[in-house]
């Protein structure tokens, strides 16, 4: 190895193409663990008070969380397509718009999510002392619901911005928006997808039928 | 090398079309299957659904299906953590004996500190 | 220097921007040297403070509130604002890339970074200090913290945040640096054991560390909503609180003695011109030690109100995780053998490390007991226990890092034998300040009250004398390292013939670390004891 071979080594360079996937896979397991504690404060409140949590669950809009769950499935799949044009020279052209539905997905769906919050806000469900459902339990569950879809959507937020910058960016051919960062932010993309796939039906699917 | 395992750009799509078909049918069968009076089962049905999803994002989506065993060690070391908080912290829950006493009854009344001094925000 | 040699890392650039806007990992390193040592200074005026209180049983120096502000703030700021970043991101960041022949970390831009959050958490942290403070422990016990602290607990837990995040980057940067970046020659098991080290520390950095960040948000949340997750009246649990902060505060406690045992593999073996004994063995017992001390928090909750059978779980897995720590005590021991040992002032801190460390660690060993716990919880012996490891363990490692790599990272030696007085002075105070509060908690004085039955002062005297002299051992270093940048000898490329990559950079390296690619040597710590000159003394 001479010299020069060595001075290339940092990822600022010419780095290994999955240096950053790996950083990326590393960094998403890290936040499977930060949501991961939450999970476990959901399952604390779920057995312990099962009669609230099914009294709060069935408060939720059902409604607006499927079609919230289905934009995001829908996304995870353009964003999946999106890395799939990158990697094909001739349809490459459709990566930016591909990123810019991913995106436009996810700002629908933090509007939906703003208006479920806003209803529920004036349905007295959000924790307090006017908190509308006197079962025991059922503020907790709120509580919790409230933090978990609230960490959710700041996240959201981080990849509705990195995918809109990607997209603006691949369509003008800069540099930094490239197939590895467009991969390695789908891979973010798809884990806060994930996170929702497991929060929709502990959510929103508690006792749907008492 | 991951690049040499990466389908042609038509399977791909195929492949992300199917996932994404699949992906709703399971979401609107997870829905159907709450409005069933399945008792305990409602949450397995949701959590083992859901875990099926799951699965597809991260196999076909994420490509952990053409990835090397370093990426997926490290897709299963942040599960497998998890797996050790609830395991052992479900070791005392499930063996601890609760016993009421009357000031852990529930109770939907304001906690007693709301009425002491105002802190703001950042305290 | 002559001005014939290219310029050093110190040299690329001399103004303070260079210095701010760097992504050269040597750099990043000596500016989180720099914040470290500010900090750890602050951490130790509070343990001042608290000592100089001991000194007498009454009340007399500081009120009730202000002694819970000074032990929490001493805690919150020698955890995480010194000993969590202080190995790694100072030694580590400097020599990883160095130990690997690689130009720097796999992501130097994050690396800056890291460094940014970590300024910024502690800055947040020393405004709730000044502010008023907090006065809950460390600990952040619920219900107390959520319910009933009439302090800064959210401001100071915001800074825990952000440093927290800053800590889960750097361990990302070099899980992928080690793994990436490794010569082809240099395969897992010719790898130093510091590496070793400061990759499983990396692994519990992300992942015990999003727990942490989690809890302070539901802290935060209980406390501005009263959500009663954690509130008895309310049906929620203040033992949940203590699962999930115990859950990564006890791996923590890992992520700042690893990388300790990583710096004392690297100097027994030089200073005792023996490869270490048991190299494979120090490594599994590396990754032993990160995973089992996952399966072991509920050891700071035996009198919590947790169930018997989880007890007696984590009871059982604490004497395991004992083991994998014996074992590298005795290898360290056994590269000591018929070694040719100079005492040079790093090698008097590691061996004082393999020493406390060891008490330490065997003290743990009586917490982990139920029985003994019930009588010796949240009494001084358990102050005295992770003092043992955390100072006499980590923060005489990292003084002897800081000391065996200073002429690398310099060019410059320092003052060899004021370093060994402060050592020795670091090794006398130490003992003379903690050993006699193992015999106060064994005979109940409780920890955190800030006055005490008069038939302890005496012991409590002692231990307060001896933080008068661990400070002057302390602030030594400070004086002499400063001479040694204006004044020191130079100290050439590799001052005590140490093996390992990065004494075949020069002294201190070029930013691109390596003019020639290093050669990696077939046999890692490849020292034979006969390479110096027999002393006069041990002729045949």
């Amino acid at each position: 190895m001479t010299a020069a071979t060595l001075a290339r080594q940092s990822a600022d360079e010419t780095p290994d193409p999955d240096t950053g996937k790996l950083g990326m896979w590393v960094f998403l397991a890290s936040e499977l663990l930060f949501f991961g504690g939450l999970f476990i404060a959901y399952l604390y409140g779920r057995t312990h008070f099962p009669a609230g949590w099914a009294a709060g669950s069935r408060r939720t809009d059902v409604v607006l969380g499927t079609v919230n769950t289905a934009l995001l499935l829908t996304s995870s799949a353009a964003v999946a397509l999106a890395v799939a044009c990158e990697d094909d020279d001739r349809r490459r052209r459709w990566t930016a718009r591909l990123l810019a539905l991913t995106a436009g997905l996810g700002a629908v769906f933090l509007v939906l999510k703003g208006v479920e919050w806003h209803a529920e806000w004036h349905e007295h469900l959000v924790p307090g002392p006017a908190f509308a459902l006197p079962v025991a339990g059922a503020q907790q569950f709120f509580a919790l619901y409230f933090v978990m879809t609230g960490l959710h959507g700041v996240h959201m937020i981080f990849g509705v911005g990195a995918l809109g910058g990607l997209a603006l960016g691949r369509a003008r051919e800069r540099p930094w928006a490239g197939a590895r960062q467009i991969e390695v932010a789908a891979l973010y993309w798809h884990f806060v997808d994930a996170i929702w796939i497991f929060l929709y039906p502990l959510l929103y699917l508690v006792d749907r039928h008492g | 090398m991951a690049e040499a395992r990466t389908p042609t750009f038509a399977r791909e799509r195929r492949g992300i079309a199917l996932a994404w078909i699949a992906l709703l049918a399971l979401m609107l069968t997870s829905l159907g299957s709450a409005y069933l009076k399945l008792g305990p089962w409602n949450m397995v049905a949701g959590l083992v659904i859901a875990g099926i999803k799951v699965a597809i994002v991260a196999w076909l989506f994420m490509r952990l299906r053409a990835a090397g065993a370093l990426i997926r060690l490290a897709a299963v070391a942040g599960l497998g953590t998890w797996g050790l908080l609830l395991a052992l912290s479900g070791v005392d829950y499930a063996t601890r004996t609760l016993t009421s006493a009357a000031v852990q009854r529930p109770q939907q009344l304001l906690p007693v500190q709301a009425a002491s001094a105002p802190r703001h925000a950042l305290q | 220097m002559t001005a014939a040699l290219p310029a050093s890392y110190l040299d690329d650039g001399l103004t303070l921007r260079s210095w701010l806007t760097t992504t050269d990992h040597k750099r990043v390193a000596i500016l989180y040297a720099i914040a470290i040592t500010a900090f750890f200074f602050v951490g130790g005026a509070a343990a001042t403070l608290i000592r100089l209180e001991l000194a007498t049983p009454q009340g007399d120096l500081v009120s009730h509130d202000a002694y819970n502000k000074l032990f929490t703030a001493h805690g919150v700021i020698m955890v995480w604002l010194f000993l969590i970043p202080s190995i790694p991101s100072v030694l580590g960041n400097f020599l990883l890339p160095l130990m690997l022949g690689a130009r720097d970390l796999a992501f130097p831009r994050l690396n800056l970074l890291s460094w940014y959050l970590y300024v910024a958490g502690g800055l947040v942290t020393l405004e709730a200090l000044l502010l008023g403070g907090v006065d809950t422990g460390w600990t952040f016990y619920t219900p107390y913290s959520t319910m009933f602290s009439n302090s800064y607990v959210v401001l100071t837990l915001v800074g825990v945040f952000i440093t927290g995040f800053s800590s889960i980057l750097t361990g990302l940067n070099f899980i992928v640096t080690i793994h990436t970046l490794r010569p082809p020659a240099m395969g897992w098991f010719k790898l130093p054991l510091f590496a070793w080290a400061l990759y499983a520390t990396s692994l519990i950095l992300v992942l015990a560390t999003p727990v942490l960040a989690i809890t302070t948000l539901l802290v935060a949340a209980e406390r501005l909503f009263q959500i009663g997750i954690f509130d008895p009246a309310f049906g929620g649990d203040p033992l949940l609180f203590q699962h999930l902060f115990w859950f990564y505060s006890h791996p923590a406690v890992y992520i700042m003695v690893l990388p300790a045992m990583g710096v004392v593999s690297e100097i027994i073996p030089c200073f005792a011109r023996r490869p270490v004994y048991g190299y494979a063995s120090m490594a599994y017992a590396i990754l032993a030690i990160a995973s089992v001390g996952f399966l072991v928090w509920g050891h700071h909750m035996f009198v919590s109100g947790q169930s018997l059978a989880a007890s007696m779980t984590f009871s059982l897995l604490s004497f395991i995780v004992a083991i994998p720590s014996a074992i590298k005590v005795f290898n360290w021991t056994a590269t000591l053998y018929k070694g040719a040992i100079r005492f040079d002032a790093p090698m008097l801190y590691a061996l004082g490390f393999v020493g406390l460390f060891t008490i330490g660690g065997l003290t743990g060993l009586f917490l982990a007991s139920l029985a003994l716990d019930v009588h010796l919880t949240d009494t001084y012996f358990v102050v005295a226990h992770f003092h043992y490891i955390m100072v006499g363990g980590s923060v005489m490692a990292y003084f002897g890092g800081l000391h065996f790599w200073w002429p690398k990272a310099t060019g410059r030696m320092y003052p060899e034998i004021w370093a060994r007085i402060a050592a020795v002075l670091v090794f006398a105070g130490f003992n003379l300040t903690f050993f006699p509060q193992f015999l106060l908690g064994v005979e109940g004085m409780p920890r955190r009250y800030h006055t005490y039955p008069p038939q302890f002062q005496v012991l409590n005297l002692f231990s307060s004398t001896g933080a008068g002299v661990l400070a002057i051992g302390y602030l030594m270093p400070l004086a002499y390292f400063a001479w040694s940048l204006l004044r020191g000898a130079p100290a050439g490329d590799n001052p005590f013939e140490a093996k390992g990559l990065e004494w075949q950079a020069r002294s201190p390296p070029p930013t691109h670390n390596f003019d020639a690619a290093p050669v990696v040597p077939d046999r890692v710590y490849d020292y034979t004891a006969e390479e110096r000159e027999p002393e006069p003394e041990s002729a045949p």
